[in-house]
């Protein structure tokens, strides 16, 4: 009886901690900026999906390139067609772990700082990226936060003659998702 | 006037009118109107879905980048600051409910929010493509609320 008892509180438990494990959200926000000397550009995405495992660390975003919305209907013509070309590529991904997800206690509401690895795709390109972020835990949800710098270079991003040298060579990402637990 | 002079004169107005274009028409020429623009397709949003989860998207009948206007039955709304995003679900994966997703217009927001499970609506906005989960529209608009 006792076995039975303790057996079925570890698969209830299991079960508890396992359906806790995976946090989503399909409205994250990623927004870029950057300040050259002929341009500020700065766009804005509300629909980004993203997954946290929060036991294993793994973690995935997916963006729609064509959900950049700019402030100027000639920068996103630019964006989508000359730079990004995102009828030929249309998504943008990052697919990592939180390597340090081990010192983290996604039970422990308040504020925890994480270096994510991964693979960045940008423009069908894929390089391995490091960066630094936070993951603010509240009781219902994890808000996770970063900014990081992305080189148009390394993704084979190439600024027309006529504007070279006037656009800024790196962009800064901002990185802004609220994931809520994933209930099957 | 010395013939020199007129010639410089209608270059420096020619050339005012094209930079004052350029400015105006080009560099900052306002985005598309989707609220007040036809739609370039009619359809309801199961088969707007189906198109895309399906790969019948070609080149032939592409809606990315076009204006759709899709009617169906809401099944949620979420909202985020100043936007609400109004969700036409049709199947599960691994980020939950796939369907389309319409991103409102601000002005939007608090109609949208008043909306019942299951309300059909028709919407109208940009298709920015699919993700391989949803289809995602920006800048929409209600059109009518057909309950």
């Amino acid at each position: 009886m006792k076995n039975l008892i303790l057996v079925t509180s570890v698969v209830l438990l299991s079960t508890i901690s396992l359906a806790a494990q995976q946090y989503i959200t399909k409205n994250g926000r990623i927004s870029f900026y950057s300040d050259g000397p002929l341009e500020k550009i700065e766009a804005h995405n509300s629909q980004v999906n993203s997954a946290l495992n929060t036991e294993t660390g793994a973690i995935v975003f997916k963006v729609l390139m064509k959900s950049f919305i700019f402030e100027k209907a000639l920068m996103q013509e630019h964006f989508n067609e000359n730079y990004v070309e995102s009828d030929k590529y249309p998504n943008s991904t990052l697919k990592g772990k939180v390597t340090n997800v081990n010192e983290i206690d996604f039970e422990k509401e308040g504020a925890h700082e994480a270096t994510i690895e991964g693979d960045l795709t940008i423009h069908g390109i894929t390089k391995k990226v490091k960066e630094k972020g936070t993951f603010t835990v509240s009781k219902n949800s994890i808000h996770g936060k970063s900014t990081f710098l992305v080189k148009l270079d390394d993704y084979d991003i190439s600024i027309p003659g006529a504007v070279n040298g006037k656009i800024a060579e790196e962009i800064e990402i901002t990185v802004d998702i609220k994931l809520k637990p994933y209930k099957n | 006037m010395k013939n020199w002079l007129k010639v410089f004169a209608l270059a420096a107005i020619v050339g005012t009118i094209a930079i004052a274009y350029m400015w105006f028409f080009v560099y900052n020429k306002p985005h598309k109107n989707i609220e007040e623009a036809n739609p370039d397709y009619v359809i309801s949003a199961a088969n707007c879905y189906n198109h895309y989860s399906q790969g019948k998207n070609t080149k032939e009948k592409n809606y990315t980048g076009k204006v759709l206007q899709i009617t169906g039955e809401t099944t949620s709304v979420e909202s985020h600051d100043s936007t609400a995003i109004v969700v036409f679900a049709f199947n599960t994966g691994m980020f939950g409910d796939e369907g389309i997703r319409c991103t409102m217009l601000p002005s939007y927001k608090d109609i949208v929010l008043k909306l019942k499970y299951n309300e059909s609506i028709t919407v109208k906005g940009y298709c920015a493509g699919y993700n391989e989960t949803d289809v995602i529209l920006e800048q929409c608009s209600i059109i009518t609320n057909n309950n």
